[in-house]
């Protein structure tokens, strides 16, 4: 049987990211954080501007929502081009080069944004594990 | 370097947030819709905090100032201001948190449809760490608002900052008590011979030693911090800077030793004058001229008074004695926390931002007092600087080290 591949950036596929952060996170690995993350997909098939809203309660991904429309107001904000973020996603790129070349930008304290950046690896090797369709 | 000072009886704390509300209040009066500070001046008035890298503080109309600084040292920043980490924040080279698009997405908020008046800081200095905005800085920040206006708007916080408070007066003092201390144990190192096979460095390094130990944060001058000078370098033609070299003491020598201190962004600035081992007596001549000369113009200084007048006593004094021609003829420059030195008062003077020479002293000012006494054919001068604060009908010198020019 064909492995079952979800929709970059849908509900299905932030269900999955949810999912698989809540079993590979522990709070410990994400330092007891509290805080929400938007990241804003840009030019995504079809012209639309999509994003997935993170919200993070003392260490645990409460939930991963997918937006289209109003945008959520969060802690940080990460903005770049669909294809720049599928690169991320698929491992081929990492945020931090994407945010250092200006493809990407973000939009939050750089402080804290710094102290966080081994998290959003984390995040992103376990999204890199999800099946997804581009 | 001064940590949160909270306090409001402690010796040393300084009302910031009242100093914001009046800056606030001078921008609504000036039609300023946000303030974008950038002077190293403007930082330590506001925020408390030395930041030794480039620095902005985005003042809105009503509330609380957020800093912008290099992230590598927002968060030692965040840690010694008022104001707290949610309003003391980094810039990097990243997409989204580059100078540029950190201010103009602070001062956007306050710029209604993109347009409204935003008060820069721009100018010129001899100051090389003055921190006015660039010309690239202010390109690149019309380019990201432009239907904004710039203003040159300065002035506000030169007005607001020049008359010292009662714990920016007291910072001061304590610079100065720590200033002292240095200026003891050099005194002690070079006495009987001391001074032999040392270098104008180690003078330097040693005095630093023990300012340090006494509580200093910092030998603040630009000028290479303590600036020490002997021989020949004493009396450099209209000189009055004189980072410390490896020159070696000797016997026969003058030796001016000014000393800085930083005691919570208040600066100590005091300089004594030596001859080491022995002095002629055209030496001893030169000698008195100085001293005499300081302290006709530490009792002349009091509110009332102008640079400008205060010179012309000064030079006629010295012409009535015969040394006008080693006389640097200036007497004084400017000073207030860190990153606030040379010019005196407003840049309302006949030269743009130096000192104006009809500057009016008013009571709680302070400055430097600052003279420079050269004989570069004799290879002799000497330096009094001692930071002052203006009183109503004197003045009070911070540094206590008796005035004198010792045979050590």
């Amino acid at each position: 049987m064909p492995e079952k591949k979800f929709k970059y950036v849908s509900q299905e596929w932030a269900d999955e990211v949810a999912k698989r952060c809540k079993k590979s996170l522990t709070p410990e690995k994400l330092k007891k954080l509290t805080s929400s993350l938007l990241t804003v997909y840009t030019k995504c098939p079809g012209g639309k501007t999509r994003a997935i809203f993170y919200k993070l309660n003392n260490g645990v991904v409460e939930s991963v929502s997918a937006i289209e429309g109003t945008l959520p107001k969060a802690e940080f904000t990460v903005t770049a081009d669909y294809d720049l973020f599928a690169k991320i996603s698929r491992c081929e790129m990492k945020a931090r080069a994407a945010l250092m070349s200006g493809k990407m930008t973000l939009r939050g304290n750089l402080v804290k944004a710094l102290t966080l950046s081994p998290i959003m690896d984390r995040l992103n090797e376990i999204i890199a594990t999800i099946p997804t369709e581009f | 370097m001064p940590k949160k000072i909270l306090a409001k009886d402690d010796p040393y704390f300084i009302d910031n947030p009242k100093s914001v509300k009046a800056v606030q209040k001078e921008m609504a009066k000036h039609g300023i819709d946000v303030y974008l500070g950038s002077r190293l001046r403007t930082m330590s008035w506001i925020l408390d905090a030395f930041c030794p890298w480039r620095t902005y503080v985005v003042i809105p109309p009503e509330g609380l100032p957020t800093a912008v600084t290099f992230v590598i040292d927002a968060a030692r920043v965040a840690d010694e201001s008022w104001l707290d980490e949610d309003h003391i924040i980094g810039y990097g080279p990243m997409g989204g948190q580059d100078q540029v698009s950190v201010l103009s997405m602070l001062m956007k908020p306050y710029l209604k449809g993109g347009k409204g008046v935003i008060g820069m800081e721009t100018g010129m200095g001899n100051y090389l760490p003055e921190g006015h905005l660039t010309l690239f800085e202010f390109v690149m920040l019309k380019a990201a608002m432009p239907k904004a206006t710039f203003k040159n708007a300065h002035d506000i916080i030169d007005r607001l900052s020049l008359i010292k408070d009662e714990g920016t007066i007291n910072r001061f003092r304590e610079a100065s008590r720590i200033v002292d201390v240095g200026h003891r144990e050099v005194l002690a190192a070079i006495k009987n011979g001391g001074f032999q096979k040392m270098t104008e460095t180690e003078i330097a390094g040693l005095a630093a030693y023990a300012m340090r130990k006494a509580g200093s944060e910092w030998e603040w001058s630009f000028t290479g911090g303590n600036e020490i000078a002997s021989g020949y370098r004493s009396g450099l033609a209209a000189g009055a800077c004189t980072p410390a070299s490896r020159r070696k003491l000797k016997a026969g020598d003058p030796l001016m030793v000014d000393l800085h201190a930083m005691f919570k962004l208040g600066l100590g600035d005091h300089s004594h004058n030596y001859f080491l081992g022995k002095a002629t007596k055209r030496q001893l001549w030169h000698a008195k001229n100085f001293v005499d000369l300081m302290k006709q113009v530490l009792s002349t200084y009091r509110a009332g008074i102008t640079p400008t007048g205060l010179a012309d006593e000064m030079l006629a004094f010295a012409e009535e004695r015969g040394f006008q021609d080693y006389l640097v003829p200036g007497f004084e420059h400017g000073i207030g926390m860190m990153g606030d030195e040379w010019r005196i008062g407003l840049n309302n003077g006949p030269f743009q931002y130096w000192t104006n020479p009809e500057h009016v002293y008013k009571k709680n000012e302070m400055l430097i007092c600052a003279v420079q006494y050269a004989c570069p054919e004799e290879d002799i001068g000497f330096r009094y600087e001692n930071p002052i604060l203006i009183k109503e009908k004197n003045c009070e010198a911070m540094s206590r080290f008796p005035l004198s020019v010792n045979i050590v």
